[in-house]
């Protein structure tokens, strides 16, 4: 009968689960990579920073990225010329970095200008496989001309061409030459390129632009190195025991001369970057700290960087997951997502104080970037109808938009410029800011009282597109359609790919379009008023609102060039009433960002043109040890709790069994 | 026997090409590849760099023919994709420019990790529920099964990641809350929550599905005279029921077997795991086309070799068509 | 002309119309499936099987919720609209509003609460732009019955029109049908749903679409089985031996006897679609912006539930209304098979 083949049946499940327990019980939740080392050569502990990133870099290669995630991991790579000071924000200021000094600047008498430029000595590549012995060799004037000479290559494909070609001499020739003749022949210079010695080379402009040095401050104008280039060319080749082996591409193994190197690039898992033993290009500034912190920050003023030994980033392509890991301690900060505002930050914007009894800490950054909305000045309707735009802009209420789904943090934006750039004014209002019943009027007096079109009788009806992805975004658009109809009149929302999106904005058509924005290339009024100036014109330039105005654009153009002065100031605010006056964007909000630190990760860097500054970061690992352990705790009871209740299913089923077959 | 199956085999040919078809039509034609290379060059881009993007990847070729003067007339998107995928050369992913056999290949083991142990383990789980069912066949407990099994195939399966997810990682401590990692012992770790929650997903539609067939059984002659002969209850279920019922079992499930590389799409994203199933709704989520067509196309594969061993086992099953 | 059709069908009375027809077509096929002596028997059984019934009435219970909430009095209210929020007195807080607690009188916050303009009168709380979650958790089954209406209108013909011709004509039509469901069923349903409004576009109609194309194929396969099984029966070569036409045996002799496997499916199909509605909001492929639905509000639950304190109404909500029609449904179709089962126990 059965109880003969039950006891040794149950007896081994019951252990089978008491195991299962036990190693449920003792498994723990760190998700993070072992480092590197355990300890630096001097036997000090080797110190590690967790960071994330939420998206893939779309390239590597410092002649063609163009976005922020790519930025991000280039940035402590690649060197550039010239950098963002780190702590200098009000101004910005970029101080020398493969360079040894600020460029000269020499004023030509027939207008054209020269930037004379020194390099620094002695500073290496990395020790890579694509130099001979492995060696990073010495940094020459011959990589940085390499780099430039990328540039024009029509198979690099550089998105800064546009830009610098109407300022660098030969720029644009250079690049119509190489594509017809389907390759950029590297033996010829460039026009724009001098080589005076083994240290110093000259760039030549065709007219005074002082922002130049902004770029020089991009990974556009930085050095590479041609081993790298041809020997990471995407192929297989033998390796030292004679087996094929693929090589990655040149865009996905950036070799440079900067603080890390790029170990271990994981797409959609992970990136690695570990200290380069042989950077000292620069060192921890010695100045400019901003007050509150200036004597956290004195304590490594000259120190060599980088401060920490190795940074491991997480791509994160699902944002859940990053609060929580936060929270337990695994992550060293975490930008505070809208959806996690409530939890950390109050609406007095302070930390919450079960996040401040952590002792972590909350840093406040504004953006250099503005959000707005993009009405179509070629759309029949809206285009020709100034008193319709104003109206529209008159019926958001962006100062709630701020306070739900950004918790108050992002300033409301009342102009084009944000706060940071040279003429931005916080107390300027906009002339056609949230007021309800100026914008009825004003609809009515452009021919819609109440919404309803006063020829037709009909009620005027716009589109309105939209990218919406997820639910968050997809409310955010669902109050802009809100706000607008409380005119009376019906917007309809239509949703679209990142694809179709481009195909609207490149064609011209739509009527309104929702979540636009522009985040400063460098800080300066031009890189922001360029936006309207009615020569870019997608899908060439960014001219969204497709704005055309003569008398804007001979203002820009004067503007664009000037060093920053009284006049200059006068000129920009000109542009921003004009702007003010026409409507062709509705401004939303500026973005400003949260992040939260953990205690033991506190911040050295403010400035937000860097991306991550990871040489500069440092971090305390005893303390995370410690506060790691506190924060994880697993309590033992819950598998036990489980074995029982299974084990009583079992013999409840097993007592059933027995009455059955009786 | 073996000139069924070889018409089984020859019957997945013009199968595989109505797949490529399709995913061609859905990826090339309705989204033309220049709308793909905006989206994924981003908002920064010049259409000269579009143009050297589609240049690069073999997209700037007319869609099903090539008339152009001193072209070959079948140098068109359509042609080569076919020639491609026949000849397993997926070229490179539109994203991120790595090559699509590596992604795969990579992908491979993670998704394994976590659909092979859920399987087996969910496989005998359910076995040994539903017999047990039958065994207390139509009792109130046996009911209560029933009822219990359509209700965990009711609750959607976001909704048992995130109860697990925060109980167990995020509350309990017990687990890592993301993320993945092959180096030795550690993957476990890693894959103890999603295995854990993807054999609760499937177990309801598989302890219901398997009790039925178990039931079946019960009705066979067999079983009468099995009982009629005194042979105890359980060791007719356990053994005879078992073994029969695991022939029917088997084939239906055999289909899943080579499906399993695959891994879980919704796991694998939520949970960070790179494997295909990740690499697969991330390419479809950021119009990668090219790593689409492949994997999709990988998928049928798998499935037409599912069916494969489906109609094998049916084979060794059913004597009329093994003696043939 | 494309133009024309879309602001026809886009009124609103056309749209009441239609459903207030397509409700009336169901309950008139239902009437005809009543005189069937078969569907007799069923319908005796079910009066009997307690767990069916229950079913059936929570099921009836969201037909009359979803279907008030798809008749509309005004372009922008629809009848239960004026319900929730005339005669039974519950409002969304306007939009200024944030996320608030079931029963609060203030919204959701740890520093500063605001006071709600309806206090305490929130059984489940708000969601974030200050919406009902009780309303929006209704309203979801609305588009639950839109979604499971349109996506069974177009599947359903097409799975009998060619089921049954599979089974019926068999030959090179029966190969044809064969070959293109194998070839979609090689592909996995959900990349295909996805792919699919990704590509034509989000909107109730191209989900309708790619769901009913995922959703013919197991119905095709189970009529065609039926078919062929019923066609072996002596009273169709009786019928054919009479010359009688194809056609008069089909829709005389076939489509009844097979109409209880299409009832079944139809039910099944219905929860299928509601579960993979939720399964495609959470992947971002779901309804559009504005629509109340059970996917939306468990596809914000991932921001939501990282928040401390956590909110949890929303995605509670949502995932017992869904669950409450899923269940029902499934257990209903169980109900429904045993009932016909010629071999019932």
């Amino acid at each position: 009968m059965p109880s003969r083949r039950t006891p040794p049946f149950r007896a081994c499940a019951l252990l089978l689960l008491s195991l299962t327990a036990t190693f449920f019980a003792g498994c723990g939740n760190d998700p993070n990579l072992k480092p590197e080392h355990e300890k630096r050569a001097d036997g000090s502990p080797w110190q590690v920073r967790y960071s994330y990133m939420p998206d893939d870099p779309r390239s590597l290669d410092p002649q063609f990225a163009y976005d922020q995630m790519s930025r991000r991991l280039l940035e402590p790579v690649v060197d550039t010329l010239l950098e963002y000071h780190p702590f200098k924000t009000d101004p910005y200021e970029v101080m020398p970095s493969l360079l040894a000094s600020l460029p000269e600047r020499v004023k030509n008498p027939d207008g054209t200008e020269t930037y004379v430029c020194k390099l620094k000595r002695g500073i290496l590549f990395h020790n890579d496989p694509c130099f001979p012995g492995g060696k990073g060799r010495e940094l020459t004037v011959q990589d940085v001309e390499y780099g430039w000479k990328r540039m024009v290559d029509p198979k690099v494909e550089c998105p800064a061409l546009s830009a610098l070609q109407d300022y660098l001499v030969g720029f644009g020739e250079a690049y119509e030459t190489a594509k017809k003749a389907d390759g950029l022949d590297y033996s010829k210079p460039l026009k724009c390129f001098e080589i005076v010695d083994d240290q110093t080379f000259k760039v030549h402009l065709l007219k005074p632009y002082p922002q130049i040095i902004y770029w020089m401050a991009m990974h556009f104008m930085s050095p590479v190195a041609h081993e790298a280039v041809e020997f990471y060319d995407g192929k297989e080749h033998p390796d030292a025991n004679g087996k094929m082996v693929l090589r990655p591409a040149f865009k996905w193994h950036p070799v440079g001369t900067g603080a890390f190197q790029l170990v271990e690039y994981e797409p959609a898992s992970r990136a690695r970057l570990v200290r380069n033993p042989n950077y000292h290009t620069v060192v921890f500034p010695s100045d400019g700290y901003p007050p509150d912190r200036a004597d956290f920050l004195k304590q490594f003023a000259g120190q060599p960087v980088p401060l920490v030994d190795e940074i491991q980033v997480t791509i994160f392509r699902e944002q859940t997951p990053i609060p929580v890991l936060f929270n337990q301690g695994y992550l060293d900060s975490m930008g505070v997502s809208k959806d996690a505002f409530n939890r950390v930050v109050t609406t007095a914007q302070e930390l919450t104080p079960e996040y401040k009894k952590r002792g972590v800490v909350l840093e406040k950054d504004p953006d250099v970037s503005t959000f707005f909305i993009s009405l179509n000045m070629e759309d029949p309707v809206i285009g020709s109808n100034k008193k319709l735009r104003q109206a529209l802009s008159c019926s958001y209420d962006g100062q709630s938009y701020v306070d739900i789904f950004w918790n108050g943090v992002s300033p409301v934006a009342q102009q084009l410029m944000p706060p940071g750039i040279f003429g931005y004014d916080k107390n300027y209002q906009n002339p056609y800011s949230y007021d309800l019943d100026k914008a009825r009027k004003l609809l009515a007096e452009a021919g819609y009282p109440g919404g309803i079109d006063s020829k037709t009788g009909r009620q005027l009806e716009l589109n309105m597109e939209a990218s919406a992805n997820g639910s968050e975004e997809r409310q955010m658009t669902e109050f802009v359609q809100k706000g607008f109809e409380q005119l009376g009149i019906k917007v309809n929302v239509v949703e679209n790919t990142f694809a179709e999106l481009l195909r609207k904005e490149d064609a011209g058509k739509f009527q309104i379009l929702e979540g636009t924005g522009w985040g400063a290339d460098y800080p300066d009024p031009e890189n922001f008023y360029m936006l309207l100036n009615s020569r870019n014109f997608p899908p060439e330039g960014k001219n969204v609102s497709r704005y055309k105005n003569p008398e804007f654009d001979k203002l820009f153009d004067k503007m664009a060039t000037m060093d920053n002065s009284p006049e200059r100031l006068q000129i920009v605010n000109q542009l921003r009433d004009m702007i003010g006056e026409d409507c062709p964007q509705i401004f939303t909000f500026h973005k400003a960002f949260f992040t939260t630190i953990n205690p033991w990760a506190r911040r050295t860097s403010t400035n937000m043109l860097l991306e991550g500054a990871f040489k500069y970061q440092q971090v305390d690992p005893a303390m995370r040890a410690q506060l790691q352990r506190e924060w994880n705790r697993t309590p033992k009871w819950p598998p036990f709790v489980l074995v029982l209740l299974i084990a009583g299913a079992a013999g409840y089923a097993i007592r059933l069994n027995r009455k059955r077959n009786v | 026997m073996f000139s069924y199956l070889i018409r089984r085999l020859l019957y997945a040919i013009p199968i595989l090409f109505g797949v490529m078809l399709i995913t061609f039509l859905l990826f090339f034609v309705v989204q033309p590849p220049y709308a793909r290379a905006r989206a994924i060059l981003g908002e920064k881009a010049r259409p000269a760099q579009v143009q050297q993007w589609l240049h690069d990847h073999g997209y700037d070729k007319p869609t099903y023919l090539n008339t152009k003067p001193g072209q070959h007339l079948f140098d068109s998107l359509f042609v080569n994709q076919m020639k491609r995928l026949i000849t397993f050369d997926f070229g490179v992913s539109d994203k991120t420019s790595l090559p699509i056999a590596k992604t795969f290949k990579d992908g491979v083991i993670p998704s394994l990790c976590l659909t092979l142990p859920a399987f087996v383990i969910g496989f005998i789980m359910a076995v040994t529920l539903s017999l047990y069912q039958v065994f207390i066949r139509y009792s109130a407990l046996d009911r209560f099964g029933v009822f219990f099994c359509v209700a965990l195939m009711s609750i959607p399966p976001m909704i048992y990641m995130f109860v697990g997810q925060r109980v167990l990682a995020m509350q309990l401590n017990y687990f890592p809350a993301y993320g993945f990692d092959l180096r030795g012992w550690q993957t476990a770790k890693f894959l103890l929550l999603p295995v854990t929650l993807m054999i609760v997903m499937y177990l309801g539609n598989d302890v219901r599905l398997y009790r039925t067939i178990f039931l079946e059984e019960i009705t066979q002659d067999y079983v009468r005279t099995a009982l009629a002969k005194g042979v105890p209850q359980s060791r007719v279920l356990f053994v005879h029921v078992l073994k029969n019922g695991m022939i029917s079992l088997i084939t239906l499930v055999v289909a899943h077997l080579p499906f399993l590389i695959m891994g879980s799409l919704l796991l694998e994203n939520f949970f960070g795991i790179p494997g295909l199933g990740n690499a697969l709704i991330h390419a479809i989520q950021t119009g990668d086309a090219a790593m689409t067509n492949a994997l999709v196309y990988l998928g049928a594969l798998f499935y037409l070799a599912g069916l494969m061993l489906t109609d094998i086992c049916y084979a060794f099953a059913d004597p009329r068509i093994r003696l043939s | 002309m494309i133009e024309s059709l879309h602001h026809f069908f886009g009124n609103w009375i056309t749209q009441d119309v239609l459903v207030v027809v397509f409700f009336a077509a169901v309950i008139g096929l239902l009437l005809r499936g009543s005189r069937n002596e078969r569907w007799q028997r069923a319908w005796k059984f079910m009066k009997g099987d307690r767990l069916g019934l229950a079913a059936g009435v929570l099921i009836i219970g969201y037909l009359i919720i979803g279907g008030l909430d798809l008749l509309q009095i005004s372009p922008t209210t629809t009848v239960f609209d004026w319900l929730a929020n005339d005669v039974v007195g519950l409002h969304d807080e306007p939009t200024k509003a944030s996320y608030s607690a079931p029963f609060s009188t203030h919204t959701f916050s740890t520093a500063k609460p605001e006071p709600l303009q309806f206090p305490g009168r929130h059984f489940l709380g708000t969601t974030q732009i200050g919406k009902d979650t009780f309303i929006q958790a209704l309203k979801g089954s609305s588009t639950a019955l839109l979604l499971g209406g349109l996506t069974s209108l177009i599947y359903l013909p097409l799975g009998i029109l060619l089921g049954i011709s599979a089974g019926y004509y068999r030959g090179w039509v029966d190969d044809a049908i064969q070959y293109i469901y194998s070839t979609i069923m090689a592909i996995p349903d959900i990349l295909f749903l996805i792919a699919f409004i990704m590509v034509f576009g989000k909107g109730v109609g191209t989900m309708s679409w790619a769901l009913a194309l995922t959703s013919w194929i197991s119905l095709c396969r189970l009529l065609r089985g039926e078919t062929m099984r019923l066609t072996e029966r002596q009273f169709i070569s009786a019928a054919r031996a009479l010359g009688q036409s194809h056609w008069n045996i089909i829709t005389r002799h076939l489509l009844p006897n097979v109409m209880h496997l299409v009832l079944i499916n139809f039910v099944l199909g219905f929860s299928g679609v509601v579960l993979t509605e939720a399964i495609l909001s959470y992947l971002g492929v779901g309804t559009p912006i504005g629509t109340a639905s059970w996917g939306q509000m468990i596809d914000g639950a991932r921001g939501e539930l990282s928040r401390e304190p956590v909110v949890w109404w929303n995605v509670s909500a949502a995932t017992v209304a869904l669950f409450g029609l899923v269940l029902s449904l499934n257990l209903f179709a169980d109900s429904l098979r045993r009932a016909f089962d010629p071999k019932r126990s």
